[in-house]
């Protein structure tokens, strides 16, 4: 059967992660403010009907409606307005029709195309490029039913799986172990020693989650300034870190020191300074900053490098348990969205058979007219009621296969009933209407 | 009837037991909105039946064990639902529903028949005695079994193992150990120091040489002994569950000692 009758002339066209390097990517990346016009340059090309750009990071995809029959211009979209050539793009290039493109949107939205899978942005992203393309005209009919088919699925699947509950950055699992001692990280101390991207990386992410003091001690007084000032915090001189590291419920240290900064002794002093209270080393630097040792203090808690990545590992290998899961729940909905579409593709030709009947049944009663004039009201409610009754019947079985043509895509065998019963073909315009 | 209104009462804390496995274990929240409710109306049908029970009985008091494990169920189901709404955390409840559950079960099926031989006991203020301390003991259950958890959530940090999502973060655990026995410290003074009253009125002296009496006074010393430590050096992990421990045995033998007292004895067969 034709496929136009599944999904009508849907056409996915673009690069992410896994086909393009990142020089392609950003060539064809279009930022926040030009995605509305860019969106309506798409939709003016010749054969779209509708369509809408995500552009993402990773990803740069037109999805389009197009018109039956006729040769789009997504492509030209491409070479035109993003101004790529052929030979740079088509090395790269997907394209994707009809159910392929209902199960990558699914896929996409449910962030199981991601290159961290489980991620949560990028139902954002889905989200604005819907919103750009309602608002400039270019999402319809077509676009507006699967699209929000596809935040359903999105939230079914983040509800139904675990697929995004773990962290899986090393920040992110920093900031996860902080709060499994911590019950909020509002008010807590944050001691940064040394200046290493990713304890600065780690420190944001700290607080964001609520973290309100910032202390930083650093060899360099100035790059501690520097530090202190980024996070509005303040600067500990390094000879008195021994004496203020207690100050702090979390310390994340990331200097380049040959020896170990923190001994099991410091520890201990720390803990009694601090009547016990838990205390949270996250030790980045390699060598490592902080005595496993200090591990064995009641109280304090010390992960390096290899164990939160030892996290990030366990917990990116759930999230591939669980995307099995999520790819389950997609297939299952690809499904229910396409037997939906088919069951809304019957409702024409029902319609059609149904007014085709209906208008012969009234030029009979019309046509005899004059033999029936003699009728008493009850008996010309009689021979209404019998001939839409006969009406009805005739047409249960030409619908039930109808439905059940629909059901099973099978456009040929819906064509066929509506041509037998119509003596037209479910393309030709309806015309029922003319007798 | 008020049997009747226990076995309500037992049958919700069994659902509320079960319901709070999915709910504390799996964070599934349809599974909370079961549970929290069927605690929060079994405690009424319990409240309800232990009413009706000791007016029955004619001494409107907890006398004999089965309607003083009741009772001190009842006060556990209460102390939960006060954690919850405190620190919006049910998995205490993975073991302390279960024990509501037990705890009203045989009094449910199997009731007790004893009664009080000291009728004109001032019956209000012996209420308030039992009461506060049921509520004492149910407090310091609920710190050893929040001093567990807080082990076992420590343990696997330190041992670089997922920590168990189940169980609230350390604070918290550790706030449930220091709260739930600051609460039972007034109820257990209070407790002891009204039923000194009374046993120096009704029985005199000779009552304070009894040995659950003398034991109770022990237990009173080492849950302010165990306060004072935990409050003054902030012991936590290991250590307090030792502490803990330590305390919640002398409880089990004060409640054991209701066996060798001659005197703390209000029931006639």
């Amino acid at each position: 059967m034709s496929q136009n009758h599944i999904a009508p002339n849907l056409v996915l066209l673009g690069v992410n992660h896994t086909t393009a390097p990142i020089e392609v990517r950003e060539r064809l990346a279009i930022a926040p403010a030009r995605l509305p016009d860019a969106t309506r340059a798409l939709a003016h090309q010749p054969g779209i009907r509708e369509a809408l750009i995500l552009s993402t990071c990773n990803r740069v995809e037109l999805l389009t409606v197009q018109e039956a029959g006729q040769a789009s211009g997504t492509l030209n979209f491409f070479y035109e307005y993003l101004g790529i050539s052929s030979a740079d793009l088509q090395p790269h290039l997907y394209e994707l029709r009809e159910r392929e493109v209902v199960r990558h949107l699914f896929r996409v939205a449910s962030s199981l195309d991601s290159m961290v899978v489980g991620e949560p942005q990028i139902l954002g992203q889905v989200k604005e490029a819907y919103a750009t393309g309602r608002e400039v005209g270019a999402v319809s009919t077509t676009l507006e039913g699967l699209l929000q088919r596809a935040f359903t699925v999105a939230k079914r699947v983040r509800s139904e799986t675990q697929i995004g509950s773990s962290s899986v950055s090393i920040a992110s699992v920093a900031v996860d172990l902080a709060r499994k001692i911590f019950d909020t990280l509002e008010g807590k101390t944050v001691l940064l020693v040394g200046a290493g991207k990713m304890s600065e990386l780690a420190a944001r992410h700290l607080i964001q989650q609520g973290a309100t003091s910032i202390l930083v001690a650093n060899r360099t007084e100035t790059r501690a300034e520097q530090i202190a000032q980024q996070f509005n915090g303040s600067v500990i001189p390094f000879d008195q870190l021994y004496q203020q590291a207690s100050r702090a419920d979390i310390v994340i240290t990331s200097t380049g020191a040959p020896q170990k900064l923190f001994e099991r002794s410091h520890g201990q002093q720390f803990l009694q300074r601090r009547r016990n209270r838990p205390m949270f080393f996250i030790d980045i630097a390699v060598p490592r900053d902080v005595d496993p040792g200090v591990n064995d203090v009641e109280g304090c808690f010390v992960y390096d490098i290899d164990d939160l990545q030892q996290v990030t590992q366990a917990n990116l290998a759930d999230r591939a348990r669980e995307a099995e899961a999520a790819e389950a729940i997609v297939t299952r909905e690809v499904d229910k969205y396409l037997e939906r579409l088919q069951s809304l593709n019957a409702v024409p030709a029902i319609q059609s058979l149904q007014q085709y009947a209906e208008a012969i049944r009234q030029a009979e009663l019309r046509r005899s007219q004059a033999k029936l004039a003699t009728l008493t009201p009850e008996q010309r409610e009689a021979v209404e009621a019998l001939t839409r009754s006969l009406t009805a019947k005739f047409l249960h079985h030409p619908l039930t296969g109808i439905r059940r043509a629909a059901r099973e895509g099978d456009a040929q065998a819906l064509d066929d009933l509506h041509r037998l019963y119509t003596g037209q073909s479910n393309s030709e315009p309806d015309s029922s209407k003319k007798i | 009837m008020s049997l009747l209104w226990l076995r309500v009462a037992v049958l919700l804390y069994g659902i509320a037991s079960l319901a709070v496995l999915p709910a504390a274990l799996y964070d599934r929240p349809r599974w909370r909105h079961v549970a929290i409710p069927a605690t929060t109306a079994a405690i009424f049908f319990h409240f309800v039946s232990l009413i009706e029970m000791l007016n029955a009985a004619h001494h409107r008091l907890p006398v004999d064990t089965h309607e003083t494990q009741s009772f001190l169920g009842l006060v556990l189901a209460l102390a939960f639902l006060f954690i919850h709404a405190r620190y919006k955390t049910v998995s205490l409840g993975i073991f302390v529903l279960p024990i509501c559950f037990l705890l009203g079960l045989v009094p449910a099926f199997h009731p007790g028949e004893e009664a009080t031989t000291f009728p004109h006991l001032h019956t209000g203020w012996v209420f308030l005695h039992v009461a506060l301390l049921l509520a004492a003991y149910a407090a310091l259950f609920l710190s050893l079994l929040a001093s567990l958890l807080y082990l076992i959530q420590e343990r696997r940090l330190k041992s670089k193992l997922p920590a168990l999502s189940w169980l609230p973060p350390l604070e918290t655990t550790d706030q449930i150990a220091l709260k739930t026995l600051l609460f039972g410290l007034p109820c257990m003074t209070a407790g002891l120091l009204i039923g000194s009253v009374l046993a120096q009125q009704t029985i005199g002296a000779s009552y304070f040489l009894d040995p659950k009496v003398l034991l109770s006074f022990a237990m009173w010393l080492a849950y302010i002994g165990m306060i004072f430590i935990r409050r003054h050096s902030g012991l936590r992990g290991r250590r307090a569950v030792y502490l803990s421990s330590f305390v919640f045995l002398v409880v089990l033998a004060v409640w054991a000692a209701n066996q060798l007292s001659v005197v703390h004895r209000f029931t006639a067969p």
